[in-house]
């Protein structure tokens, strides 16, 4: 099957948690077996977060699993959304990076994100207030060590493996058209969001890169189960943000409103329905100026059938509604 | 006697699963990846290595001591979960950073128990309870995830020697480190009863069969050692299989074992292979 260039498919963490207990070992094999289904059906890339230091083992160490997933595909590119730079030491993580563009035959997708858990720095001895700088000094070395600047041999992708600043803020917009990166933006804009955050990165880049997102996704003809699923989405997000987020030096559960309605905002996002009704939200995204979708239909309450027949769902019924959409 | 098998230039994952292959199929245990030039990211090598081979261990020999090492325990665990438990951590002393190698080793190991610690060293404090890091200040740090080994398996390598055997860890001995220093290390170690089992592994050239089952027994006789880790070529591996291995299991072999072997040379018969 010919390859489709700009849908990838989100979003692996390895997570076991309390709604989806799951044996972290076999997450990973299932991981390898899902980027072999999404390969075969010709999607561009499979991507993966990282967390770290929480009670569900969110993946510390997604180039590490993405070489397992590397061994397993020869084809499908490997995506990290994000890859936390602040928090890895730039030498390492570039020449860990360098060897799996190597072994992979440079399928390399770098989303590189900040985090923003205190509890994650404080680990691994960093400022998180920092962490703005911590990105550009980390970029700096891992673009040196690729250059060959520190003697490593070149890349196979050149120059480098290709990244993709992660966010929306306006530093992320600067970072990303000043150094020649993509974009990847969270999967909860609204459509004229996207829209003005690509044409301010646009106007801002002198060789802008390639616009994409997470989006959310399932695929079903049954509406109550199309919104069966927007609720788990919303649980799992509302765990994350109530545990996670830090809202005036109270966690987000201790501010349990304030966290409701930012997940209600975020799950307003999800496109779910039939094919069409999913490609028509899709399209409008494209069209909005994004030129890449990393389609998440992959939480850790999927079932693995459930999630297989989604990405089938995808590549055959809703990829072909999205031919003609978005910029030329 | 264990072996692991070591490519001395691979170019690329071809040439690593070669060898995995070929330990595979002559009934070696493992191969064994380091931080080459080419391919820096051991642990990156031995996740997609054992991604395309089943069954072998995985050696990953990396430095420690410049980085933090819950960044390593992470990329360890995780290393191990994609390979269902094969991954052998072999800890060697960062060369920029030799003083801090001992300190690395103990955060390591902590953060690859499935326990909350807190570690106050002279190098790493974790959590390091930064002022600035206000929101969340966590007495303990729990590493996630655990490893799928119960107890993941790290070694010491190279100067590393002594903090390895303090601590009753699996060691890999370097090939041209003096054989009675070795001797007196870790015949010193069997005073604790904690060394029981603990592997005494040194890297090995490969020069041929001879030569080989020479040094092993050499090994052996000396200093206990119960791993080798052979660099060599794929094409090394069946010879280490049929005319290695068989020789250096035993404490003794039954006279005229090793002439029937050499006159009959049974591994060129066929059959199963």
């Amino acid at each position: 099957m010919a390859t489709i260039d700009r849908i990838g498919i989100s979003l692996w963490t390895m997570q076991s948690t309390a709604a989806r207990p799951g044996l972290w070992r076999s997450l990973y094999r299932r991981f390898g077996e899902d980027a072999q289904l999404a390969e075969e059906l010709g999607f561009h890339a499979v991507w993966l977060g990282e967390h770290r230091v929480w009670y569900d083992g969110w993946c510390p160490a997604p180039v590490q699993a993405l070489a397992h997933v590397a061994g397993k595909t020869s084809r499908i590119h490997l995506g990290t959304a994000m890859y936390l730079v602040p928090q890895h030491d730039p030498a390492a993580a570039a020449r860990s990076i360098a060897t799996l563009d190597h072994l992979s035959g440079g399928r390399v997708e770098l989303g590189a994100g900040l985090g923003y858990r205190d509890a994650e720095f404080d680990a691994l001895g960093l400022r998180r207030d920092r962490r703005g700088r911590l990105m550009d000094a980390n970029l700096d070395v891992m673009e040196a060590v690729w250059r060959g600047e520190l003697g490593d041999p070149p890349p196979v992708r050149r120059p480098a493996p290709r990244i993709w600043m992660g966010g929306m803020s306006e530093p992320a917009i600067v970072r990303a058209a000043t150094r020649g990166y993509g974009l990847l933006l969270p999967q909860t804009l609204r459509v004229a969001e996207y829209a003005r955050v690509a044409e301010d990165y646009r106007a801002r880049a002198s060789a802008p890169g390639v616009v994409g997102t997470l989006r959310e996704v399932w695929v079903t003809d049954d509406p109550a189960e199309g919104a069966r699923h927007v609720e788990r989405i919303a649980l799992h997000m509302t765990e994350e943000a109530g545990s996670w987020w830090s809202m005036k030096g109270r966690f987000g559960f201790a501010a349990r409103d304030q966290v409701d309605r930012q997940v209600a905002r975020g799950v307003g996002e999800v496109a779910t329905g039939t094919a069409e009704q999913v490609a028509a939200a899709l399209r409008e995204v494209l069209d909005a100026g994004v030129d890449y979708l990393a389609l998440r239909p992959m939480f850790e309450f999927v079932e693995q059938a459930a999630l297989h027949e989604q990405l089938r769902r995808i590549a055959e019924q809703v990829v072909p509604l999205l031919a003609g959409a978005g910029r030329p | 006697m264990r072996f692991l098998l070591e490519h001395p230039a691979p170019r690329g994952l071809d040439d690593l699963v070669a060898g995995a292959e070929a330990a595979r199929a002559a009934g070696l245990d493992g191969v064994l990846v380091r931080e080459w030039k080419e391919l820096p990211g051991a642990l990156v090598s031995a996740a997609a290595v054992a991604a395309r081979v089943d069954e072998v261990l995985v050696a990953a020999e990396i430095a420690v001591g410049a980085r933090h090492p819950v960044e390593i325990a992470e990329e360890a665990a995780v290393t191990d979960l994609g390979c269902g438990g094969r991954l052998v951590l072999v800890a060697r002393p960062a060369l920029e950073a030799p003083e801090r190698y001992v300190e690395s080793l103990d955060v390591i190991r902590h953060a690859l128990a499935a326990r909350p610690f807190r570690f106050e060293g002279a190098h790493w404090r974790v959590p390091a309870n930064l002022p600035q890091n206000v929101d969340q200040p966590e007495e303990l740090v729990r590493v996630t995830p655990a490893p799928a080994q119960p107890r993941l398996e790290v070694w010491g390598s190279g100067p590393g020697m002594a903090a390895a055997l303090e601590r009753a860890l699996g060691h890999l001995a370097d090939q041209d480190d003096d054989p009675a220093a070795l001797a007196r290390a870790w015949v010193a170690a069997e005073a604790s009863p904690a060394s029981i089992g603990a592997p005494r592994a040194r890297r090995e050239p490969w020069g041929g069969a001879d030569a080989l089952v020479r040094r092993l027994r050499d090994g052996r006789s000396a200093f206990g050692q119960d791993w080798a880790c052979v660099v060599g070529p794929p094409e090394a591996a069946p010879e280490i299989g049929s005319l290695v291995r068989p020789r250096v299991q035993l404490h003794a072999l039954t006279p005229g074992l090793e002439e029937f072997w050499d006159a009959e040379r049974p591994w060129e018969r066929g059959g199963r292979r």
